[in-house]
């Protein structure tokens, strides 16, 4: 068989493969060039005044070693991991009620509930949070007005606030994660639990809990690697005085124009958010294969 | 004490006037029945009748419209799933998939607060009577389906329940491994003497594993019988036509003449019956006539029989011990004879036009 | 205490923590429409009474018109590129194995999980680069990555749900496969393809952080915009535009469950 003919075979059995390969090629290759720019100027001086960069160097990746941007990313760890934890502990109540209840129309409102907010954008979101934590804000309004409070409590510009927030902004995409694994659960098995005697509460920490483990990992981890990145939260909320890595970039790359060290920020905050799914991952899938249905 | 001594009545599960609705839809519809203490119990019937609904209302699962249901004397209306003390093995098994087979069946005893040198013996005492011993620490995805439902038995009866029960617990099983289960639950059922309570669709099953079976339709109960008596006096059409085979004539006016009985089923068709025991009732009216294939022989030209009707061969279905023929039989309809063996093949091929004699001796006659 | 009560009292206790829970979900949103009637530019609560002016504002100001508009260009150019490309690929990986499939999935996926100010920074950088800087182009390039993995997702979930038998009929019937795509695979596809258009839609539409890097003030999205009126000003005209934005929202995922069916798309069927 020639090549021609191989080649035409090939087609055959694959028809559309070149039309349907070449532009998911092209955006995959786009994005990657994108990410490639990022690492180049990372790699390349700074020159303080100009968007040019000078020679080769890696002093950009040894300043991130300096105690006030460690300082920075510890902080980005210590809120992303409560914030995943507290995420996790108020989701799972919500996803539980959302895939047991019998009733389509509270499914169908909590959903709508649950789901929407995702869909508003962040700006909208982080300005209503505004709203809400500021001195005049709703919260200290009804604190005040129910006489529990004389003076406004400051919750706008503290790490209490930002967290807040940011949990409220990753409720959603945990809600849908457990709801996954709980819908996952066969509901017999709780059953079956029940009827050989187990209360409510202890089938929920025999049974349920223990299947929908794999979700609450990946959620975790999910929701952890996403608040990492979270800009607009710390941005409005936060006002400078609580600082996560993406208002460091902010600050280094659209203040003060230094691209280089934007650059290097940008990468640790991918090989974080990278690194910590990579690392799930192996234990996830253990999870997975222990709980699997027969 | 005296109470005691009248909770532990001659029945273990009492329903009372059970009804079942789920929104405009009614499961079940009045329900009485009384399982006794020690036997094996049915319900049988076809999908919608009700019959699971009726297990997970022991159970506890769903809550009884109206009415009442007694375990052991003591209503348990008000009583959650857990504290009924009931054993279920359900359909799909429901084995934990995170515990291995010792965890699985050792559950219930954990939750009884059992001593864990207790619980070890328990469960190993379990497992051997269903046959896996040695497979404590497999995990549930290692065992084949029989295997997981042995699992699923031992789990349940480990516990010793009031009552316990089965959801169409050979249906997910291939042909020869439900016989094989049939037989291993039937000595089960005689070395626990647990009341136990089967629901299946599977009218063979339920004929060869019950004490008594419950014959439902669109939540009501049709009857209850032992299976000799079910098979051989139905009490309505509905559970002539669903229990085994058989043929239904078409419906024919009852002419009581002395001591015998003329059918008329049409100007110039009628049976005749010689010895008419019972009938009394039906003189004059309209009945129904069921007859059972094993009833119905092919007749030689010289034989004296009552009625001789002749037929047209359509199908043979060979089943190694016997054949069914299927006949065109005019006015009468299509019939079905079962005939042992399979020489008939060759007396009667398709197409034949030969005689069927109806023995109306061992019908079915109702009037409903 | 009876069984009974204890149950009772257990279903009452979780649905009221449900309940709460979903009122910290919701009140942001109810706080922002409330504000949004405020007569006054202060904030107060309650507000002292109800009054449009802020939704005219809104409505009438020059940088949030010419901002939806750009938004409108960009996501619609976006979302429809990443219809095309991503029904494609999702296609790809349903079918075909080929050497690298992995990989491809896991870069094409990866904007899901690489921070939207690195994607944007990179962005940026390419566009300096190119001198596309003052462009739309660069800015539809970077939100068709970001969405894309959302069109793949939901194109895919409703390839594995086609019964092969219906295209294998229709070829058997004598359709090319160019026929078989267009008459019996692509309409079966459109319910999925909806679904992920429509989510792509909404997030590029809403896109903020990425956005802030590779739009120029020409250029910049109504996100973007509304970013630069609250550094500026306090008044609740972004509480109207907010507003806004949440209503349409909360009605189209009322549709979107209603033609859809939200949790079959999200797979979380239950019971």
């Amino acid at each position: 068989m020639s090549a021609a003919d191989s080649l035409d075979s090939f087609m055959q059995q694959r028809p559309f493969f070149l039309a349907f390969l070449l532009p998911a090629l092209l955006t995959a290759g786009l994005f990657l060039v994108a990410l490639a720019f990022v690492l180049q100027y990372s790699l390349h001086a700074f020159i303080p005044g100009s968007l040019e960069v000078g020679g080769f160097t890696l002093d950009n990746f040894a300043r991130v070693w300096r105690p006030i941007y460690l300082w920075v990313l510890l902080d980005t760890l210590s809120i992303s991991l409560v914030t995943a934890l507290a995420t996790l502990v108020l989701s799972y109540p919500v996803a539980y009620a959302l895939v047991r209840t019998r009733r389509n129309s509270v499914r169908t409102l909590l959903i709508v509930l649950a789901i929407t907010p995702l869909f508003t954008g962040e700006i909208v979101r982080t300005y209503a949070w505004i709203l809400m934590l500021g001195s005049d804000g709703f919260l200290n309004s009804v604190l005040e007005g129910l006489g529990l409070i004389s003076t406004p409590i400051a919750l706008l510009y503290t790490r209490l606030g930002v967290t807040v927030a940011l949990v409220q902004f990753s409720m959603p995409v945990m809600i849908i994660l457990l709801a996954t694994a709980i819908a996952h659960v066969d509901a017999d098995c709780e059953r079956a639990a029940a009827n050989l005697g187990a209360r409510p509460t202890t089938v929920f920490w025999r049974v349920t809990l223990p299947l929908t483990m794999p979700g609450i990992v990946s959620g975790t981890v999910v929701i952890f690697a996403w608040t990492m990145s979270a800009f607009s939260t710390p941005q409005l909320i936060g006002g400078g005085k609580v600082l996560m890595i993406s208002n460091l970039v902010y600050l280094q790359g659209l203040s003060s124009f230094n691209f280089p060290f934007a650059a290097v920020l940008s990468l640790v905050a991918l090989v974080l958010a990278l690194g910590a799914l990579a690392l799930i991952r192996p234990a996830t899938r253990r999870l997975e294969a222990e709980v699997a249905p027969a | 004490m005296a109470t005691e001594h009248q909770a532990r009545g001659a029945n273990a599960v009492e329903l009372v006037r059970v009804s079942k609705s789920f929104g405009p839809v009614l499961a079940v519809h009045e329900l009485e029945l009384a399982i006794r203490r020690g036997e094996v119990l049915t319900l049988l019937g076809p999908s919608g009748c009700g019959k699971t609904t009726v297990l997970n209302m022991i159970a506890g699962f769903e809550t009884p419209s109206s009415g009442e249901i007694r375990i052991d004397g003591k209503p348990v209306t008000a009583v959650p799933p857990h504290l009924r003390d009931t054993g279920m093995v359900f359909q799909s098994y429901a084995l934990f998939p995170h515990m291995n087979v010792f965890e699985n069946v050792a559950f219930g005893l954990e939750m009884r607060r059992l001593a864990k040198g207790e619980i070890a013996a328990e469960v190993g005492r379990a497992l051997e009577m269903v046959k896996l011993a040695g497979l404590e620490g497999r995990r549930v995805r290692q065992l084949s389906g029989g295997q997981q439902q042995r699992v699923a038995l031992a789990r349940a009866i480990v516990i010793r329940p009031k009552v316990l029960l089965l959801d169409e617990p050979l249906s997910a099983l291939d042909k020869n491994l439900r016989a094989e289960m049939q037989i291993e639950l039937k000595e089960l059922h005689g070395k626990t003497g647990l009341t136990t309570v089967f629901v299946t669709h599977d009218q063979g099953e339920a004929l060869s594993l019950s004490d008594r079976i419950v014959v439902m339709d669109r939540g009501q109960i049709q009857q209850v019988s032992a299976p000799i008596e079910l098979y051989r006096h139905p009490a309505n059409s509905f559970v002539a036509s669903f229990i085994g085979e058989i043929n239904r004539l078409p419906p024919a006016r009852c002419v009581l003449e002395g001591s015998s009985a003329r059918f008329e089923l049409g100007p110039s068709l009628r049976l005749e019956m010689h010895k008419a025991r019972g009938l009394a009732a039906y003189h004059g009216r309209m009945v129904n006539l069921f007859v059972r294939p094993e009833h119905l022989t092919i007749a030689d030209a010289h034989d004296p029989v009552q009625n001789r009707i002749k037929v047209r061969v359509l199908t043979h279905v060979y089943q190694g011990t016997h054949t069914l023929v299927r006949v065109d039989a005019g006015a009468l309809g299509t019939l079905q004879l079962r005939v042992p063996g399979g020489e008939v093949i060759e007396q009667a091929p398709l197409g034949a036009e030969i005689e069927v004699a109806l023995n109306l001796d061992s019908a079915i006659i109702l009037a409903d | 205490m009876s069984p009974a009560l204890a149950a009772k009292l257990r279903a009452g206790l979780f649905w009221s923590a449900v309940a709460a829970i979903l009122v910290y979900m919701t009140i942001p949103a109810l706080v922002v429409l409330m504000t949004s009637f405020s007569p006054s530019e202060l904030l107060e609560f309650p507000p002292a009474g109800l009054s449009l002016r802020w939704y005219a504002r809104a409505l009438t100001y020059p940088d949030f018109r010419d901002a939806f508009a750009n938004g409108l260009i960009v996501t619609g150019f976006a979302s429809g590129v990443a219809l095309a490309v991503g029904a494609a690929f999702a296609y790809l990986v349903d079918r075909y194995s080929f050497a690298g499939r992995g990989v491809l999935e896991a870069i094409l996926s990866s904007p899901l999980i690489v921070p939207h100010f690195t994607t944007g920074f990179g962005f940026l950088l390419l566009g300096a680069r190119l001198g596309l800087s003052r462009s739309y182009g660069i800015v539809i390039a970077a939100h068709v990555v970001l969405v894309l993995p959302f069109v793949v997702r939901s194109v895919y979930v409703s390839l594995r749900n086609i019964d092969p038998r219906l295209e294998r009929a229709a070829a058997n019937l004598g359709a090319s496969p160019a026929r078989v795509l267009a008459r019996v695979t692509l309409p079966l596809l459109v319910p999925g393809m909806a679904a992920g258009w429509l989510v792509a839609a909404v997030l590029s539409l809403t896109e903020f952080t990425a956005s802030l890097y590779v739009t120029a003030e020409r250029t910049q999205t109504l996100p973007v915009a509304m970013y630069g009126y609250i550094r500026e000003y306090s008044d609740p005209t972004i509480a109207a535009i907010s507003a806004l934005l949440i209503i349409a929202t909360t009605l189209l995922m009322f549709a979107a469950n209603q033609y859809l069916g939200l949790s079959r798309v999200l797979s979380i069927d239950g019971h």
